[in-house]
């Protein structure tokens, strides 16, 4: 299991669990993010807290996640992200992807507002 | 960083699972001979992006079972290089829809193709000598969505290392059949 989930509505919050978010954990990420998506979520909001690296397939599987969610409507939000590796989505764009936010507080306060 | 006569090298197994110990090595290595002047922590961040990729890239592609990591600081430059004799690389030329395998044949005409785009920053590889080919990347006019969600593909490692370093070349020998990726940081940019 890569993801540690809490259903609040019909939204999930789901925390990464592994420090390495590499090729190791990839395809297991996008298993876990499709069948939450699959199963009627409406936001998933992703939890990099314990995340210290990641890698490019790990990147892949996430952009994986968005392009299923995206044409059943659902979004996905990325949430304390340490700085590296904010960085390194930076480094490659997606923050114009994904919505990033501080911390889950942060995340459901614009979905509450 | 002071001038290291010992290299760094190191021999990669292509294990997925031992890529954090050879960061922390690698880590270590850096910080040793950073002498008087510590590494700046934005260039300790992007070596170990590279890195990440480059052994990565070995375990996904290189169909090796080994590879030599090898860092050198010279000239103000921290220089990384992986060299395997495994397979060789292979480009899809988004220009022109096709595949592109070295070695190259001395009868190809290739000199410059973009790899990807995702609608922001075009990667793109100049090739020279058949065997010598050059990662740069290219800045595309900002769009609403960018085409990253396009292709979510292998070429995130490849744009990585480019954008993360200063220089990123593959270089294949006929001769022996190695390919070896080499990596330039400017230590004093």
């Amino acid at each position: 299991m890569i993801l540690q989930t809490t259903e609040i509505g019909s939204t999930i919050q789901a925390t990464i669990l592994p420090q390495e978010a590499n090729l190791q954990h990839a395809e297991m990420f996008k298993e876990e993010m499709i069948t939450i998506i699959a199963n009627g979520a409406k936001l998933v909001i992703v939890s990099f807290e314990n995340v210290t690296y990641i890698d490019s397939s790990f990147l892949g599987s996430l952009v994986v996640a968005l392009k299923y969610a995206m044409p059943r409507n659902v979004d996905i939000y990325l949430v304390s992200l340490k700085p590296d590796v904010k960085n390194l989505l930076t480094l490659i764009r997606m923050d114009k992807v994904f919505k990033i936010f501080k911390d889950y507080k942060q995340a459901m306060e614009t979905i509450n507002s | 960083m002071k001038q290291n006569p010992d290299h760094f090298k190191f021999v990669f197994n292509s294990r997925q699972e031992d890529i954090p110990a050879v960061l922390e090595r690698c880590q270590n290595y850096i910080n040793q001979n950073a002498g008087e002047n510590p590494v700046d922590i934005s260039l300790l961040s992007k070596v170990k992006w590279v890195i990440t990729e480059l052994l990565t890239n070995a375990v996904k592609h290189s169909g090796a079972d080994e590879c030599l990591l090898k860092m050198d600081v010279r000239n103000a430059q921290l220089v990384i290089e992986k060299e395997d004799n495994g397979t060789p690389l292979s480009l899809h030329d988004s220009d022109n829809e096709k595949q592109i395998a070295w070695p190259i044949q001395a009868d190809q005409t290739i000199e410059d193709f973009q790899i990807y785009h995702n609608g922001m920053d075009s990667l793109r590889v100049s090739i020279d000598n058949y065997n010598l080919a050059t990662f740069y990347t290219e800045e595309l006019p900002e769009s609403q969505m960018p085409a990253l969600l396009l292709d979510t593909s292998e070429h995130f490692g490849l744009l990585i290392i480019t954008k993360a370093s200063d220089e990123f070349i593959y270089e294949y020998n006929n001769e022996s059949g190695m390919s070896k990726f080499r990596v330039t940081f400017n230590l004093n940019a």
